[in-house]
């Protein structure tokens, strides 16, 4: 039990001396994840709400599609970005493996399905009065578009915080494309897992309070974001 | 100001709606009275501009009016039965629309008058979320999202429905006022029939999306009972019966118009139907100073055309039963 604890101690002191190699994994990962959470809002958002808001044919098919992928393992991801992005890939051209922008597509395709499908649930639940509301009031299409968007701004901001965290958590993807280098492409979760395997419990730990910080901003601002809803 | 023609409108194949004329003028207030599910909030929507017809026009002052439409979009808008308050504050609620038309002229006035117009004083409510308003204070928020607009016409559909009557009071004074202060046309769907007969220019009555009278006949729901002297009937709770000619099905539903007050049965008419009844209520028609009783016949209520001297001769108040009389040859069916 004593390695634990010493553990614990060391991971205060890396964190409060500002050590180097503990920041740089704070670093990349802030940095890959806001790469990859931009685009996936980007993307998602205008997806997930066509998917909640107009009624066609083969919607529900989507919709299960959708909620499949939310389930997508990150290992799984992990190995066709890869596949994509080696030499002998597809996308090898642009040389991608193992850099910042390789893992932001691995993690933008992680957080894809779960902005669209928690957009589309915002969406679906939405009063169906809403949309009278706002025509009667006079908007015009794209008024009522983004209206629309802003009735439900805390479904789809729960939606994305959500999607934030499954993204910085993971560690597949991170490890497989981006290798794990030190400076570099070391993750959070990647750099635990390493530094483990060492048996440098301190570094772990404290990159792992980071990521539990990290977990209880999410989840507190999920369930702020519900009460609002 | 509308002018429509052949209009049809189906939800799901079903029709909701069928009109085959209308005109609605300009300033005017037009009740729409009937049973729920009669096409009012139908014809109310699409009067909004709210949802497209399935078939004919909606004329709107000469122009072919459509959902989206510039010409007519910022002229019309509609307070629906159950009105969503959107996820801000009430100052934001009532500035939207002012909002959409780019008037951010002096916003805050046109706030407290619209707010004061409906008796909610600005500096206490403006700043309230959406959520921490009572039911009838949510309805009067949304009444003064409209009126903040000066709107040329205002749809009402039961603006009064699921509110006191110190709200219900506000919504009716402020509608009233938006007409004599703005020249709005009101468009009135309610079941408060004594309203309608007092603020309206016209009252249409609705009954399975049609329109088929003025809203001051007595309908008469199926199923009818052939006796065996020939006759058909209806059984009232109190042992009387309504008698029609042969309905053209058994569960047909009768249109009684033309009811009165018998006073003398000495000359009785084979044809006119006698039935006691209670009064219930009275109401002035402001258009042609008749009064409107309406008379309950076991459980059932009647409405009846009187004269005002009617009125006085027979001291007919809440309460009194009289006698209601009407022609067997003036049943309508639908």
């Amino acid at each position: 039990m004593d390695f634990i604890l010493d553990g614990f101690f060391k991971a205060i002191h890396l964190l409060f001396t500002g050590n180097a190699e503990t920041y740089s994994a704070i670093i990349t990962t802030v940095k890959v994840s806001g790469y990859s959470i931009g685009c996936s809002l980007l993307i998602g958002i205008p997806l997930g709400f066509c998917l909640g808001y107009f009624d066609f044919s083969g919607k529900k098919s989507v919709r299960t599609v959708v909620d499949t992928l939310m389930a997508l393992p990150t290992v799984f991801i992990g190995l066709l970005v890869y596949a994509f992005l080696t030499q002998r890939g597809p996308l090898g051209d642009f040389g991608l493996l193992f850099t910042l922008p390789g893992i932001a597509i691995g993690q933008t395709i992680l957080a894809l399905p779960i902005v669209i499908g928690l957009s589309a649930t915002a969406v679906e639940s939405m009063d169906k009065k809403l949309r009278i509301t706002i025509m009667s009031m006079g908007a015009n299409r794209q008024q009522l578009f983004l209206s629309t968007l802003w009735e439900c701004r805390h479904g789809i901001s729960a939606g994305a915080i959500a999607a934030y965290g499954r993204v910085m958590t993971e560690v597949g993807i991170s490890m497989m494309v981006g290798g794990n280098i030190k400076w570099h492409t070391r993750t959070i979760t990647t750099a635990i897992a390493l530094e483990t395997n060492k048996g440098q419990f301190g570094m772990g730990v404290a990159l792992g309070l980071v990521l539990l910080t990290i977990a209880f901003c999410v989840s507190l601002s999920v369930s702020f974001l519900r009460r609002k809803t | 100001m509308y002018n429509i023609k052949s209009l049809t409108h189906s939800y799901n194949d079903q029709p909701a709606l069928d009109i085959n004329r209308l005109e609605i003028e300009g300033s005017s207030i037009v009740g729409l009275a009937g049973p729920n599910g009669s096409g009012k909030s139908t014809l109310l929507r699409l009067l909004g501009l709210i949802e497209r017809p399935t078939s004919g026009q909606i004329y709107f002052n000469g122009r072919l009016a459509e959902p989206f439409s510039d010409d007519t979009r910022f002229q019309v808008t509609l307070l629906p039965q159950e009105p969503l308050l959107m996820k801000r504050s009430v100052f934001g609620n009532v500035s939207y629309g002012l909002k959409l038309r780019g008037d951010r002229h002096a916003l805050s006035d046109q706030v407290t008058e619209a707010l004061s117009l409906v008796g909610l004083a600005s500096e206490e409510f403006s700043r309230r979320p959406w959520y921490a308003l009572s039911g009838g204070e949510a309805q009067r928020v949304a009444m003064a999202a409209r009126l903040a607009l000066k709107p040329k016409v205002l749809l009402l559909d039961e603006p009064t429905a699921n509110v006191d009557a110190t709200s219900a009071q506000m919504i009716k004074e402020a509608a009233i006022r938006a007409r004599r202060d703005w020249g709005t046309t009101l468009v009135v769907a309610s079941h408060d029939r004594q309203w309608l007969y007092e603020v309206c220019d016209n009252i249409l009555h609705f009954f399975r999306g049609k329109i088929f009278g003025t809203g001051r006949e007595t309908i008469v729901f199926g199923p009818w009972q052939k006796s065996e002297t020939g006759t058909w009937t209806k059984q009232l709770s109190d042992d009387q019966k309504i008698r029609v000619p042969e309905p053209p099905h058994g569960d047909a539903v009768a249109i009684i118009d033309a009811l009165s007050v018998k006073e003398d049965h000495s000359q009785k008419n084979p044809h006119d139907v006698s039935l006691q009844g209670t009064v219930s209520q009275l109401s002035l028609d402001k258009n042609t100073n008749q009064v409107f009783a309406t008379v309950i016949v076991g459980n059932h209520p009647f409405t009846l055309g009187l004269a005002y001297q009617q009125v006085q001769a027979g001291s007919i108040l809440p309460g009194k039963t009289i006698s209601v009389q009407y022609n067997l040859n003036l049943v309508k069916w639908i």
